[in-house]
C-alpha cells in the first residue's frame, strides 16, 4: 500500500485532472444555458492536435496554444450556429463533432506530417514546468506542486473566476437566468442567444487548453484518439457537479485521482486492461450518487425552450 | 404545398447535406494534394467498381446496417443508446466463444452462436437501461462509458485466458473458428455472406413493426412526445428495457455475423478500428431513424469507407477522407436548413411561442 499512496500520487493526480477540469468547466457553461455539449471530446482532440501543429510550425508554446484556441473556436462556432440558429439536435451535433474531430485529426496527421498513429518531434517544446522557488522547499506542499505546468494553476483559477462570475456579477446572473428559463429571460430583455454563443465559444477555448495540456503537458506528442474518453468523463464531472464551478472541481478531483491511481496500478502485476477500466467504472458508479433530473422535467423544459 | 414539393422536400435535405459533405471532402483532397475528380473516381471504383468491390461494400455494410437499425429503434423510442460498440463487442465475443467451445453439428452451433450474440448484446444494453429506469443514471453517458469497459474486458479475455497460442503471432486474438460453423457465402468467391440477408430482413421487420403494431405505435409515441405517452398510459420503464434489449440485441447480432461471416475469430480492436458502431449510429441519424432509410444510409456510408480504401490504394490521399465526408454529412443533415428556409419565405415566423 505504501508504494501506492504518497505525495507523488497527488502530484500526478493534479496533472491528469487538468484536462478533465478544463473541459468540464466548459461543459458546465454550456449546460447552464441549456446546451448539453457532447462534443467536448472532439473539441479536446482538435485542441490537442492543433496545439502540436502550432508548436511544430511556430516553435513557441504560447503561439501554439493561441493557434489551438483559434482552431477550436472555429469549430465551436459551427457547433453553436448549427444548434442555436439552425435548431439542430444538440446531441446529434455533438456526436457528429466528435466524429469530425477524429476523422480530421487522423487525416491531417497523414496530410501534414505524413505519419500514422502518432507524431513526435524533438524540436517541439513542451509547456514549461514550474518549480516555484519558496514553495519548492516546504515539506508537504513542495512535492505536491513540483513541476506542474501553468495550465494546472490556470484551470483552478478559471474555476474560481467562474464561481465569481456566476454568483457575484450581474452578467453572470443573467447568464444563469438565460439557461434556467429562456422564455422568461427573453421577456425581460436578456439576449439569450448571445449568452448561448458565449458559452459555447468559451467551452471551445477551455477545451483547446485541455487539449494543449494533453499533448504538450506530460508528453510532447500527439497520438490518434489521445483524449480516450476524457471528454465524456468531463461530461460526467459536469453533471456530477450540478454544473456549478465548485462541484465540477470536486468531481474532476475525484476522476483525476482515479486516473492517477490507474496509472500507478500499472506498475503492479495487474493486467493493464483492468487498470485502464478503473476511471470508467468509477465514473459510472459515481453517477449512481447523482440523481439526474427526471425525464418529465426535461420534456417540459424542452417544450418551453425558445431556441 | 402541391404534391410534387411534398414528395421531393424530404429528399432535398439529405441531398443538400451530401453535396456539402462532398464539398468538404474535395477541400480535404485539395489540401492533401490530390486531384479531386480522380480521387472521387477512385472512390467510386473502390466501392462499386466490379462485382468483388460491390459485394465487399455490402459485406462491410452488414454489421453497420444491424447496428444502425438497433440505434434507430432506440432513437425512435427516445433513448440515446450510444453503447453500440460495447454491445457489438460482447455479441461478437459470445458468438466466438460458442463457435469455439460448443460441441455439435456446425449449423446448430452457428445458430446458437448467433442467438448468444443477440442475448449478450441485449443484456449489456439492458443493464444501462435498467440503471436509467431504476436509478436515473443518464443513459447517454452510461452507454458511452460502458463501451470502454466492454472493449477492455474483451481485450483482456483474448489477451490472457482465451489467447490463440497455436500460431507464432503475438496478436491478442481468439482461436480460429472451425469451417463448419462459418456463415455460408451468398456467392462463392465473394465476401458477401448470409448475414446481409439477415440485415435486410431485420430492416423490413422493424419497418412493419413500427408502422403496423401496437408496440411500434407506443415506441413512436414515447419518442415523439414522452409526456403524451405518459398520459396515454405507456409505461416508460418496461418500454425502456424492451427497447434497449432490442437495440442492443441488434448490435450484438451485428457483431456475431461479422465474426461468423467474415473474421472467423475475435481479434482485439478489429471491430473498433473498423468503426462499425459509430458508422451505424451515423447511418441511423442520417436516415432520421427510418428503418429502410437506415439500410440505404448504411450501404452509402460503407461505400464511403471501402471507397476510401480504394483511394488510399491508388492515390496519395489518406483513407480518412471518407470519415471527414461522413462527419460533415451528419453535421449538416441535423440542421434544419430547408425547414427554416421555408418558414422564412412564408413569413410566419412564430408558431405560437415567442421567438
Amino acid at each position: 500500500m505504501e508504494q501506492l499512496f504518497d505525495l507523488a500520487l497527488i502530484n500526478s493526480a493534479l496533472r491528469v485532472l487538468t484536462p478533465i477540469l478544463l473541459a468540464a468547466l466548459g461543459g458546465a457553461l454550456c449546460s447552464r444555458v441549456g446546451l448539453f455539449n457532447v462534443g467536448l471530446e472532439g473539441f479536446m482532440l482538435l485542441g490537442a492536435f492543433s496545439a502540436v501543429v502550432g508548436n511544430y510550425f511556430f516553435g513557441n508554446v504560447f503561439y501554439a496554444i493561441l493557434f489551438a484556441i483559434a482552431i477550436v473556436s472555429i469549430f465551436s462556432f459551427i457547433f453553436a450556429y448549427l444548434s442555436i440558429n439552425l435548431q439542430a439536435n444538440v446531441i446529434v451535433v455533438g456526436i457528429a463533432m466528435n466524429a469530425l474531430a477524429a476523422g480530421l485529426t487522423t487525416f491531417s496527421l497523414r496530410a501534414i506530417f505524413d505519419v500514422k498513429g502518432a507524431f513526435y518531434d524533438n524540436t517541439m517544446v513542451g509547456l514549461p514546468k514550474w518549480n516555484i522557488p519558496i514553495i519548492e522547499d516546504i515539506p508537504v506542499l513542495g512535492p505536491i506542486l513540483a513541476g506542474l505546468t501553468p495550465l494546472v494553476y490556470l484551470s483552478f483559477l478559471i474555476a474560481g473566476l467562474m464561481w465569481y462570475y456566476f454568483y457575484r456579477t450581474k452578467s453572470g446572473f443573467r447568464f444563469l437566468a438565460a439557461g434556467e428559463n429562456p422564455l422568461a429571460a427573453k421577456s425581460v430583455g436578456i439576449r439569450v442567444r448571445r449568452y448561448q454563443y458565449g458559452a459555447v465559444l468559451a467551452s471551445g477555448v477551455l477545451c483547446a487548453l485541455a487539449g494543449a495540456q494533453l499533448s504538450l503537458g506530460q508528453v510532447t506528442m500527439f497520438t490518434e484518439g489521445m483524449t480516450a474518453g476524457r471528454g465524456f468523463i468531463a461530461l460526467v464531472a459536469t453533471m456530477l457537479g450540478q454544473s456549478g464551478p465548485l462541484g465540477v472541481t470536486a468531481a474532476s478531483l475525484l476522476f483525476g485521482f482515479m486516473d492517477a491511481l490507474s496509472i500507478r496500478f500499472q506498475g503492479l502485476a495487474l493486467p493493464t486492461h483492468f487498470t485502464q477500466m478503473l476511471p470508467y467504472v468509477v465514473t459510472i458508479l459515481a453517477m449512481f450518487f447523482f440523481k439526474n433530473k427526471s425525464f418529465q422535467q426535461d420534456a417540459l423544459k424542452q417544450g418551453s425552450s425558445s431556441r | 404545398m402541391n404534391k410534387w414539393t411534398k414528395l421531393t422536400l424530404p429528399l432535398l435535405q439529405p441531398i443538400a447535406a451530401i453535396m456539402v459533405g462532398l464539398l468538404a471532402g474535395a477541400i480535404a483532397i485539395m489540401i492533401a494534394g490530390g486531384d479531386i475528380l480522380e480521387t472521387y473516381a477512385e472512390m467510386w471504383k473502390g466501392a462499386f467498381g466490379g462485382m468483388y468491390f460491390f459485394t465487399n461494400t455490402l459485406s462491410r455494410a452488414t454489421p453497420i446496417i444491424l447496428i444502425g437499425l438497433g440505434a434507430a429503434f432506440a432513437f425512435r423510442a427516445g433513448f440515446f443508446n450510444l453503447g453500440a460498440e460495447g454491445q457489438m463487442v460482447f455479441g461478437a465475443l459470445s458468438a466466438a466463444l460458442v463457435g469455439l467451445y460448443m460441441p455439435g453439428p456446425g449449423w446448430l452451433v452457428c445458430i446458437v452462436a448467433i442467438i448468444a450474440g443477440i442475448v449478450a448484446g441485449g443484456l449489456w444494453s439492458v443493464m444501462a437501461g435498467y440503471f436509467d429506469a431504476r436509478f436515473r443514471v443518464n443513459l447517454l453517458i452510461s452507454t458511452l462509458l460502458l463501451n470502454y469497459v466492454a472493449v477492455l474486458f474483451a481485450g483482456y479475455l483474448v489477451a490472457y485466458p482465451l489467447k490463440d497460442r497455436s500460431g507464432s503471432a503475438a496478436m491478442a486474438q481468439s482461436e480460429m473458428l472451425d469451417n463448419s460453423v462459418w456463415l455460408p457465402k451468398l456467392i462463392s468467391g465473394m465476401p458477401l455472406h448470409v448475414g446481409f440477408v439477415l440485415a435486410v430482413l431485420a430492416a423490413l421487420i422493424i419497418f412493419v413493426l413500427l408502422k403496423r403494431s401496437v408496440i411500434g405505435y407506443e415506441v413512436r409515441m414515447l419518442g415523439g412526445n414522452p409526456l403524451f405517452a405518459l398520459f396515454g398510459g405507456v409505461k416508460r420503464g418496461p418500454m425502456m428495457l424492451g427497447a434497449m434489449f432490442f437495440s442492443g440485441g441488434l448490435a450484438g447480432l451485428g457483431g456475431a455475423v461479422e465474426i461468423l461471416g467474415s473474421q472467423y475469430r475475435y481479434i482485439d480492436g478489429a471491430l473498433s478500428t473498423a468503426d462499425y458502431a459509430w458508422t451505424g449510429i451515423m447511418a441511423a441519424l442520417l436516415a432520421g431513424s427510418h428503418p429502410i432509410g437506415t439500410l440505404i444510409a448504411s450501404i452509402f456510408l460503407a461505400a464511403l469507407q471501402t471507397g476510401g480504401m480504394g483511394v488510399e490504394r491508388n492515390t496519395e490521399v489518406p483513407l480518412e477522407v471518407g470519415a471527414i465526408i461522413q462527419a460533415v454529412l451528419i453535421l449538416f443533415i441535423s440542421a434544419r436548413f430547408t425547414y427554416s428556409f421555408l418558414k422564412r419565405r412564408k413569413g410566419n415566423k412564430s408558431d405560437g411561442t415567442a421567438v
